[in-house]
């Protein structure tokens, strides 16, 4: 009787069941549920304009994020930003403009191309991952020159019709603002739900792969994982893309603007969630400072990355949470 | 028949010069364990000093070449120097400080220069006849000194003391450092080595493509596509891929037009890796 409650004790210690969401996780939903009330409060063209980036960079990074969470940095976002982004674009031609069948086809096509190819880049070791993912980005932007009667060519698909939401157009700016804040909160839910349930699995990946792998994590089971939902991550990042421009072009999903999101996600911290959303709120915010110079803004995150990756690895969150915990004590 | 012969000459003088920029990038990865990702942006670099040498300063293109090479081996070497060398070990870090590099350069020149393309072409024109083939001299030229980089390298390489180390360290840098080699002098030098060699590339080839703050980005594709297809950190694995990827361009480009070359090659090169994922001569080397 007794031994059975002390096994039970046991196994409830060892495999104790990770919380659904953790504080950083509530955290930033939190945000995201906070954020709508920005279009709400204010007419600012200017603020609309900067927090439609951000709502866009976010979701971006955080694919980006789930990646670096198993020590794999990724740059085949735009490409399956531009699979999510061309879907609604090439539905819209369609009149199939409705949110939540376009929201999953954004985010399943995206997926379902990511299980194979995670099949074969998940094969290769970190380095090799790196540049793969580089030269899937560059396959993406030539099979969207190559292939115009579908995409567009180079003049890409303008006038992408405004999605509807149950029936009715969100055509006002106020209107796609709003969607655009739905998005991010379900790309953050998603996110969240996912580190947070594997928290440890990918913790461990990251730790030491072979390590992990020898105590019997099946590490392809779960980097295959993350590659899929981070996919479709990145394809809910490409329709908010559409969405803020009405139009899906090449040079939108240009394989170096992966660098960006790498750099909102580096540059705000890959300790926690919340590093992403507060990189790229900075960074894209900043960025919009520039003004007409907009393109010195990569100068910028140049010198951050350097600070970041020689002075302060946690990024601006893990820096912040450092210097917290060493007030406290 | 003589488009063929073309293509063909057209072909090996753009792998000569890939061979440069992937030889370059694969000595940093297979010494240093490195990702060089700013590679895009010494070669861009190169073109600019050169640039700068034959139209601000007036000197004559061979020496602007020269100090191309050696700004381009200078800013590398100091790079490794300062920053690389306190993280050479953490393959991510360094890959982001690289990044970080090529991020900065290529603002740096932006800021400099501005975002349009410059005017710089090659100082010797015509073109080479023998019968009815008819080759641009400029190609000839870039792909003898292409040429006579590469056997320079291979000796280097092969028949030097130094580069006996390089590959030492390369092979295995715990029992190279036992046997005495110091990787603190040694990978500085094979940073600027290598990046050196880009800077050349640069200098010789955007006079015949062109000039402008974007020419970096298709270098490291290319660059990236060459080592993946040879073997990260093989040497005569990265020279065949250049080759291979050269000449392959060459021909589809003259037979298909746009982009489809590329974009086939691309795919080629991951359905090679479902195959053989260490590329064509790549062995299990290093844990990365």
């Amino acid at each position: 009787m007794d031994a059975t409650r002390q096994d039970a004790g046991m196994t409830e210690t060892l495999v104790r069941r990770e919380p659904l969401l953790g504080g950083a996780e509530i955290a930033a939903i939190l945000v995201f549920v906070a954020t709508f009330a920005i279009p709400l409060l204010t007419k600012s063209v200017l603020v609309y304009s900067v927090l439609n980036q951000i709502l866009v960079g976010v979701i971006a990074a955080q694919s980006v994020w789930i990646m670096l969470r198993m020590n794999l940095l990724s740059f085949a976002t735009p490409a399956f930003m531009a699979i999510g982004g061309y879907t609604v674009a090439i539905a819209g031609r369609f009149d199939i403009t409705d949110a939540v069948l376009m929201t999953a086809a954004a985010f399943l096509l995206p997926a379902l191309v990511a299980v194979p190819l995670g099949a074969l880049v998940l094969r290769l070791r970190g380095t090799y991952f790196v540049l793969v993912t580089f030269v899937l980005s560059q396959i993406m932007q030539l099979v969207l020159f190559e292939t115009p009667s579908l995409t567009g060519g180079s003049n890409g698909i303008a006038g992408v019709p405004p999605v509807t939401l149950f029936g009715s157009e969100l055509a006002s700016y106020r209107q796609m603002l709003l969607f655009a804040c739905l998005l991010a909160l379900l790309a953050t839910l998603i996110t969240a739900l996912l580190t947070r349930h594997f928290r440890q699995h990918f913790a461990a990946i990251e730790e030491n792969e072979v390590l992990a792998e020898s105590l019997g994590l099946v590490v392809w089971r779960y980097k295959a994982l993350g590659f899929v939902v981070a996919a479709g991550v990145a394809g809910l990042a490409g329709y908010s893309l559409v969405n803020m421009l009405l139009t899906a072009h090449p040079s939108s999903f240009d394989s170096i603007t992966a660098v960006d999101f790498i750099a909102y996600t580096i540059v705000g911290g890959r300790v926690s969630i919340l590093g992403p959303i507060v990189g790229s709120t900075l960074l894209i915010w900043a960025t919009n400072l520039f003004g007409t110079h907009g393109q010195y803004a990569q100068g910028l995150y140049g010198v951050l990355i350097l600070v970041v990756v020689l002075a302060a690895r946690g990024g601006i969150v893990g820096s912040v949470a450092a210097l917290s915990r060493r007030w406290r004590s | 028949m003589h488009v063929f012969l073309e293509a063909g000459i057209i072909g090996i003088s753009l792998g000569a010069q890939y061979a440069l920029l992937a030889l370059g990038f694969t000595l940093i990865f297979g010494i240093l364990g490195v990702v060089n990702f700013a590679h895009g942006g010494f070669y861009m670099l190169g073109g600019y000093v050169a640039y700068t040498c034959v139209s601000g300063l007036g000197l004559p293109y061979p020496v602007a070449v020269l100090i191309a090479v050696l700004a381009t081996g200078a800013l590398g070497w100091v790079f490794e120097l300062l920053l690389i060398e306190r993280l050479v070990d953490d393959h991510l870090a360094t890959l982001m400080l690289t990044l970080a590099l090529y991020l900065i350069i290529s603002t740096g020149v932006l800021a400099v220069f501005g975002p349009i393309s410059m005017e710089f072409s090659f100082p010797v024109g015509g073109a080479f006849r023998a019968g009815p083939i008819y080759v641009p001299r400029e190609n000839l030229i870039v792909l003898a000194v292409c040429l006579i980089a590469l056997g320079g390298l291979w000796l280097i390489l092969f028949r030097t003391d130094l580069g006996r180390a390089l590959r030492a360290l390369a092979d295995d840098r715990a029992v190279a450092r036992a046997q005495g080699l110091h990787p603190r002098v040694l990978f500085p030098l094979a940073f600027a080595l290598a990046t050196g060699l880009a800077g050349l590339t640069g200098a010789l080839v955007t006079p015949i493509l062109s000039l402008s703050p974007g020419v970096g980005d298709p270098v490291l594709a290319t660059s990236f596509l060459t080592v993946i297809l040879g073997g990260l950190g093989s040497l005569g694995g990265a020279a065949l891929a250049a080759f291979v990827v050269g000449i392959v361009e060459a021909y589809t480009s003259v037979y298909f037009g746009g982009s489809i070359g590329a974009l086939v090659l691309f795919v080629l090169v991951l359905l090679l890796l479902v195959f053989r994922p260490t590329g064509l001569l790549g062995r299990e080397t290093r844990g990365a």
